[in-house]
């Protein structure tokens, strides 16, 4: 008799999270590698960054929302994200007490949601990377510019950047908003060579 | 024969307390409503008497309580409030009996051997106690009358049982010592999920056994009852019995139960001592956990350095979490200071656990139950809570609603128990009639953006009274800059509440598709006052 002898294939050497189905062909690695940061943008920035997280928080990590003013719950619970691990975060105004209330929730959750805005200073966003890396959570920002930012505050390893091609299901007068393509460029410190999807999104 | 392991407790109970509170309230801001009910997620869970008397039932949803009163004023759910307002009744108990157990805002229960011997039996104590809560709460209630009762009974469950039937005869009820199983036997076993939170269904399932009466389930083997229903059989039987739910634990109790944290110098801060205590607490939760027990009832004690004391027992039948005790001693002192007991800081702190279980019944599910993660992000949430203030840490919580803004309401994380909490919305009440199809908006503006939207021939564009558009849509204007329509779908009216004068909302829904930059974006409309407003956007 041969004894084989297998790697352990739930110990995967990276710890990472999941990512739902549609997602594993388009996201490097085919998960969400903890320690990375990941910025969407573009003009379906919000829900696609949703949808990046929808898988984590169902396996039972924690998502905190620190910053995303008017983000649609009813969006978010239909992308799939357990509302009941989602904490929103409404952070202080001025500057100081932002970085401090990130650190907090960086320490305390897996999956950490930001809207890019004019408070991040760059050497705030670099010190947060630095505790997202030290700390294996995932750093998600959203940023709904909707050229490709040139150079953001962030330094991120994976860039989503959509756009919108068309949507479906309205018609003059009749139908509903049902659907979009969307195409979905990605690139970053990560990924090796730029690439481009397109995909049918709900929302 | 007395059973040895049955304490001998007074009941103080006001049913339905989160409604009679709720019409305290409404009566302070001299609106004088019979009828209230108080609805969460979306059911009836108390009402008063009246709306009672009117066929309002618990469980039944809005309409239905609508319907079956008219006038019915709802109220939403609230915990501070009904705590609050009860405090008075607390307070003024506690000044005859300095230890008394608050297991729900509406219920207070005490241990009757020592104030019993103090003023001269328990006929009498139930009289002192109906009278002290009789005028405790004609203070509150500004003239409503408010139901209650008292009674004295070996046990919790005859207690509550006897304080019901006290609410309804308005004069207290003493069941004598030892009397409890036969005043037992003959009720049915509806009383069971009614008083001693056994769950609805287990009691239905022994209904369709054929077991009617509290003496049909103490006529069963109890090893038969456990191994049909598990840790809940031994439970029944023993509530059946007239005994307290849980034996008392018979092995050696953990050495050093009571913790005690004293402060170096006197705080003042209510975050900080309940800070503090949360430390302590998890000491205790491990400590006992070491042991295989929880803690279902803990005595908390805290001593300022005038000398000022506070005592109070909490209760919680499936044993407290550190958590919940930390949220204990919040409340405790909250109710300290609005009594006005405390006039400098506090330099001591006591945990005293009075009351175990075997952790037996409290087996997590194999994938289930609380994880590191979860350890974490309490913590992190009780640490932004304190910084940043309880309204900038909020969880999202079903409501319902025809309007995406609706469906999910915000609450502080800190009024919410995270750790027993479900998934927020509930299965199969996902939509409602009138909403807005699938998918939903992931942007929903909190203040609408007013904007402009015009015909071909740049003429606004209006909606008749039978919801017609006066023309297609070509263009619409925000901030003096103009996009072009590519699609649209609509008008779609919504009436809500057209019954309530203050509530009543009356708009028509359209979604758009519009050039923005070469790229097609979708939002949706609403035409509110006679004007147009992107109340949402698809980011």
């Amino acid at each position: 008799m041969r004894a084989v002898i297998e790697p352990f294939p739930a110990l995967s050497p990276v710890p990472t999270l999941p990512v739902v189905a549609a997602l594993q062909s388009i996201v490097p690695d085919g998960e969400l590698v903890r320690g990375r940061t990941v910025l969407c943008s573009g003009d379906a920035a919000v829900s696609l960054a949703l949808l990046v997280v929808a898988a984590a928080t169902q396996a039972g990590s924690w998502l905190a929302v620190v910053g995303v003013p008017n983000l649609g719950l009813l969006a978010a619970s239909e992308q799939g994200v357990a509302l009941q691990r989602t904490v929103l975060v409404t952070p202080a105004d001025n500057q100081r007490e932002w970085a401090s209330t990130v650190a907090t929730v960086v320490d305390g959750f897996d999956v950490v949601m930001l809207e890019i805005s004019r408070n991040i200073t760059v050497s705030d966003a670099r010190k947060l990377q630095t505790r997202i890396q030290a700390r294996r959570a995932v750093l998600v920002v959203v940023d709904t510019a909707r050229q490709r930012a040139v150079q953001s505050v962030f330094v991120p390893d994976v860039v989503l950047h959509t756009t919108t091609q068309q949507w479906h299901g309205l018609d003059d007068g009749a139908g509903h908003v049902q659907s979009r393509d969307v195409r979905v460029q990605v690139s970053g410190r990560r990924v090796p060579k730029p690439t481009q999807h397109c995909i049918h999104h709900v929302g | 024969m007395i059973a040895v392991d049955v304490t001998r407790v007074a009941v103080i109970s006001c049913p339905d307390w989160q409604a009679v509170a709720a019409q305290c309230e409404l009566q302070s801001r001299l609106r004088h409503e019979p009828c209230v009910a108080v609805l969460h997620a979306q059911r009836v869970v108390a009402r008063t008497d009246v709306a009672a008397s009117r066929g309002v039932l618990i469980g039944m949803r809005r309409r239905e309580a609508q319907a079956a009163c008219p006038e019915l004023r709802i109220a939403a759910h609230n915990p501070e409030r009904d705590r609050l307002m009860f405090e008075p009744v607390v307070r003024a108990v506690g000044e005859l009996v300095p230890l008394v157990e608050v297991s729900t805002p509406g219920v207070i229960l005490l241990a009757t051997r020592g104030p019993s011997r103090y003023v001269g039996g328990d006929e009498v104590l139930a009289a002192r106690l109906h009278a002290i809560a009789q005028s405790a709460l004609a203070d509150i209630s500004a003239g409503v009358q408010i139901p209650f009762g008292v009674s004295i009974a070996d046990g919790r469950l005859t207690a509550m049982i006897a304080a019901a039937q006290s609410a309804r005869n308005r004069a207290p009820v003493v069941v004598a010592v030892g009397q409890s199983v036969q005043c037992l036997a003959q009720l049915p076993v509806a009383v069971l999920s009614d008083f001693a939170e056994v769950d609805r269904g287990v009691v239905s399932l022994l209904q369709r056994l054929g077991l009617a009466f509290l003496a049909d389930v103490v006529a069963v083997k109890p090893a038969m009852l456990i191994g049909r229903f598990g840790p809940v059989g031994r439970e029944m039987h023993r509530l059946a019995s007239g005994l307290d739910r849980n034996p008392p634990i018979t092995v050696e109790p953990p050495p050093e139960r009571a913790s005690t944290h004293r402060f170096d110098a006197p705080v003042e801060d209510v975050n900080t001592i309940v800070h503090v205590a949360r430390g302590v607490a998890d000491e205790l939760v491990s400590h006992l956990g070491a042991h295989g027990a929880s803690c279902v009832r803990l005595h908390i004690c805290m001593q300022t350095d005038h000398g000022e004391q506070t005592d109070r027992v909490w209760y919680q039948p499936e044993g407290l979490t550190a958590a919940a005790m930390a949220e204990r001693v919040r409340w405790q002192m909250e109710a300290w200071v609005a009594a006005r007991g405390i006039t400098s800081g506090v330099v001591l702190l006591r945990f005293n656990p009075v009351g175990l279980r075997a952790r037996e019944g409290r087996q997590l599910g194999l994938w289930g139950g609380t994880t590191q993660a979860d350890e974490w992000s309490a913590r992190a949430i009780e640490r932004l809570t304190a910084t940043l203030g309880a309204d900038s840490v909020q969880v999202a919580q079903w409501h319902g609603g025809r309007d995406p803004a609706e469906v999910f309401a915000l609450t502080a994380a800190s009024l919410v128990d995270l750790e027993h909490r479900g998934e927020p919305s509930p299965v199969g009440e996902r939509v409602w009639l009138g909403a807005l199809p699938s998918p939903s908006p992931s942007r929903v503006y909190a203040e609408p953006v007013s904007v402009l939207v015009l015909d071909a021939d740049g003429k606004p564009l209006t909606v008749s009274g039978r919801h017609e558009l006066s023309a297609p849509p070509a263009q619409i204007k925000i901030d003096q800059r103009v996009y072009d329509v590519v699609s649209w779908a609509g008008p779609w009216p919504v009436e809500e509440r057209w019954w309530d004068p203050l509530r009543q909302r009356r708009m028509v829904r359209m979604q758009l598709v519009i050039t923005r930059n070469t790229l097609p974006q979708a939002l949706l409309l609403v035409l509110e006052f006679g004007k147009w407003w992107i109340a949402a956007s698809y980011a």
